[in-house]
């Protein structure tokens, strides 16, 4: 089939747009998954969609291709440009525009008939005049209606169409902060594609842009949320490349903004307990039946959360709470260093022992998830309790290893 | 609590169509920016690959305009004209409206205006309960406060018509300070939950968090600002960091994944072995050493010395604390 820069489907764009913007080291042997030719016609799509984001370096093993964006810089998330890329007929494209310019404004209303008779106008100004039949035309209503652009109603023994009203002012700052902040924040990226401003007023830092290729995914879990349905997620485990179909309760979606992860609280029936999945390891959400007990489930995901600093949770019933403290001490010139224990503590509570010293304590059901913040305040751990025994030995090995890396222990500057 | 939508299971496959939509598609739109101008005047040749190069990717032309000049897209004749006859619009897709209705619901959106999206047909697509972000820091700014609400409207305002402004401030240490500023954008951090407006003092740049304004106005004396080329103009403000990753406890993916956001290079060194750069704005710097030393020793840092230093000294002082 010949290369066309549109697809039809986003799952396979979705993999590689995650493999040249998160890691982009690997070189085009290594996409092994699918074919040489599957490769080039990807990145060819990405580099027209992307434009100066798509970067290459030279190798010895040969040529990296990897998305480089600092989000930062630029106020508009560029992977968006790949929701924008679906595929259509030459058919569907000419329709669209003669349906919208024939239903002009909401107070024009036809029938099938009538819409019929206005096309074959449109068109015969043409050197071989397309023909549209009465079932084509009927089925793409059909579909407008389904997307809400087109609205039809039964008069008599008819059904007429007429557009939607819809009427709204959009404000450019607006969609351009919620396209940006909130999820599913590309379909705001195309509702700013109906303005014609273009200067920007807002930046945006420590954005991560990666959510948007888990857009589709993310929109059907908020749909069976809504509707309290069980769904059966297809999950790549991605170490393994092992898929696996998980029937659970959708209950919450908890987002990172340290990391950009976006998790699915969901309730695992055949495990019968709350679990997290990486929405971004999710190949599709599947409906299945409303779940009767939702509310309770949705209680008993809130009881837990003061005592989860990611999103790991209890791992089996009983199983006890892990205890973690340490204290932290500070000088005099340093009254931002309680105030960051504060402000980062989340489920945790902070106590001043005095003016230079503070505890933090708190109890969660995976200790090791708070490992890589504890560490934020190396210089001035004086203290640390783990109940996990292994996991507090693993911190303290940890910390020697890293005084080693630096020649700290020992006096060399030794190897990873 | 939970948000009760309408939605039928038999439409569960139209949620999927949705979003990846032609109807959102730089094609249509490219197409609809054509037409907006044929309606008017017909095209010429030069004319039309100028709006199919402004509004569609980078190599959409090479399919768009074969389409429409060959006749496989019936919208434009051979003489440039089309015989649409009006500016073409779409009404707001379903999707587009439970969106709108979804962000309707976050306190943030009283910053930009009292909007309303009065569609009732529409049930949001989310709800604030159906999404927790679990890391941000506590102390954001205070998106109900009203004076809060007023100063960011003004502040907006004055970075949209370019004016600018006298404001008053509490500084970390509490002190009231009062600066004249031409502001040049709001920045927003997730993680810290604060806008914060940069712009120029003077010859210099400044950046003042909003939270801190305790009044402002639009400032009647005249200054002399030097106006920089935008957030472009900060690649001059970057610093970079150069560190070997080992790969084990997942830190690769983790690492890739928390310096997402930033430039950065990776490249394999060895088969768990990585060496990553990554560029930073200056100012973040104390962040960014804290930020690597999260990553304990799965992560060293190689350059510059300036930094390796840094990390040096932080983990010299925790020696010193007997851990």
């Amino acid at each position: 089939m010949a290369y066309s820069e549109l697809i039809k489907n986003f799952n396979r764009i979705r993999d590689y747009m995650r493999e040249f913007y998160v890691y982009g080291f690997k070189n085009r042997d290594e996409y092994t998954q699918k074919s040489a030719r599957s490769y080039d016609d990807e990145r060819r799509r990405l580099e027209s969609w992307l434009g100066d984001y798509m970067q290459f370096r030279q190798t010895p093993k040969g040529k990296n291709v990897f998305i480089s964006v600092d989000s930062r810089m630029c106020s508009h998330n560029p992977l968006y440009n790949g929701w924008k890329a679906k595929s259509f007929t030459d058919g569907d494209i000419t329709l669209h525009f003669i349906i919208f310019d024939i239903l002009c404004d909401s107070e024009v209303s036809m029938t099938l008939g009538e819409i019929m008779e206005r096309i074959d106008g449109y068109l015969s100004g043409f050197r071989m005049p397309r023909t549209y039949d009465e079932s084509t035309v009927r089925k793409k209503l059909k579909e407008y209606v389904k997307e809400g652009i087109i609205e039809a109603e039964k008069k008599g023994r008819q059904l007429v169409y007429r557009r939607a009203r819809t009427d709204c002012v959009l404000d450019k700052d607006t969609l351009d902060f919620f396209s940006e902040e909130a999820p599913c924040g590309v379909i705001g990226s195309f509702l700013l594609d109906k303005l014609d401003e273009n200067e920007d007023h807002l930046a945006f830092k420590h954005h991560y842009i990666t959510s948007a290729m888990d857009s589709e995914i993310l929109c059907e879990i908020f749909a069976a949320m809504g509707e309290k349905r069980r769904i059966i997620l297809e999950n790549m485990n991605r170490h393994t490349g092992r898929v696996t179909d998980d029937h659970v309760v959708p209950l919450r979606v908890m987002v990172s903004v340290q990391n950009g992860r976006q998790y699915l609280m969901a309730y695992s029936i055949p495990f019968r307990r709350i679990t997290s999945f990486r929405i971004d390891h999710l190949i599709s959400v599947k409906p299945d039946k409303v779940e009767e007990h939702f509310e309770e489930m949705w209680a008993e995901l809130e009881r837990m959360l003061p005592h989860m600093w990611g999103v790991s949770t209890q791992g089996r019933p009983g199983r006890p709470m892990e205890h973690v403290e340490f204290t932290i001490r500070y000088g005099d010139n340093e009254p931002h260093i309680p105030r960051r224990l504060e402000r980062e503590k989340r489920i945790g509570r902070v106590e001043h022992l005095d003016r230079n010293t503070s505890r933090f304590t708190a109890d969660v059901y995976d200790a090791s998830e708070m490992v890589p913040w504890i560490r934020t305040f190396i210089c001035r751990i004086v203290s640390i309790h783990i109940s996990d025994r292994e996991l507090e030995e693993q911190f303290r090995d940890d910390i020697r290893a890293m005084y080693e890396l630096y020649g700290l222990e020992g006096g060399e500057t030794n190897d990873i | 609590m939970i948000s009760g939508l309408c939605m039928s299971s038999m439409d569960w496959k139209a949620v999927r169509q949705m979003i990846f939509s032609e109807l959102y598609s730089a094609y249509y739109n490219t197409v609809a920016a054509v037409l907006a101008a044929a309606v008017s005047h017909p095209l010429t040749d030069s004319e039309l690959r100028r709006i199919v190069g402004k509004n569609a990717f980078g190599e959409s032309a090479l399919h768009i305009l074969p389409a429409l000049k060959e006749e496989r897209w019936q919208l434009i004749r051979t003489d440039g004209t089309t015989p649409i006859r009006r500016r073409p619009d779409m009404p707001l897709t379903m999707l587009q409206r439970r969106w709108l209705k979804s962000i309707a619901m976050d306190p943030r959106i009283r910053l930009f205006g009292d909007l309303t999206f009065d569609f009732p047909e529409a049930a949001p697509l989310f709800r604030p309960e159906d999404i927790l972000v679990f890391d941000k820091y506590s102390d954001g700014d205070p998106y109900e406060d009203e004076t809060y609400i007023a100063n960011f409207r003004l502040v907006l305002d004055a970075v949209r018509k370019k004016y600018p402004l006298h404001i008053e401030m509490a500084s970390g240490k509490g002190e009231l300070l009062a600066v004249r500023i031409l502001p040049e954008r709001l920045e927003y951090s997730e993680k810290d939950d604060k806008f914060r407006l940069t712009g120029k003092e003077g010859h210099y740049a400044s950046t003042i968090n909003l939270g801190r304004i305790i009044s402002c106005r639009p400032s009647e004396e005249p200054g002399k600002y030097r106006r920089e080329p935008g957030p472009a103009g900060q690649r001059g403000r970057q610093k970079r960091v150069v560190f070997e990753l080992v790969d084990e406890r997942n830190a690769l993916e983790r690492a890739l994944m928390h310096f997402a956001h930033f430039r950065k290079q990776a490249e394999r060194t060895a088969d768990d072995r990585y060496r990553v750069t990554v560029y930073y704005d200056r100012e973040d710097e104390t962040e960014m050493v804290i930020r690597v030393l999260s990553f304990g020793p799965m992560v060293r840092v190689t350059e510059p010395r300036r930094f390796v230093g840094l990390i040096k000294q932080r983990l010299a002082d925790q020696k010193s604390c007997g851990l």
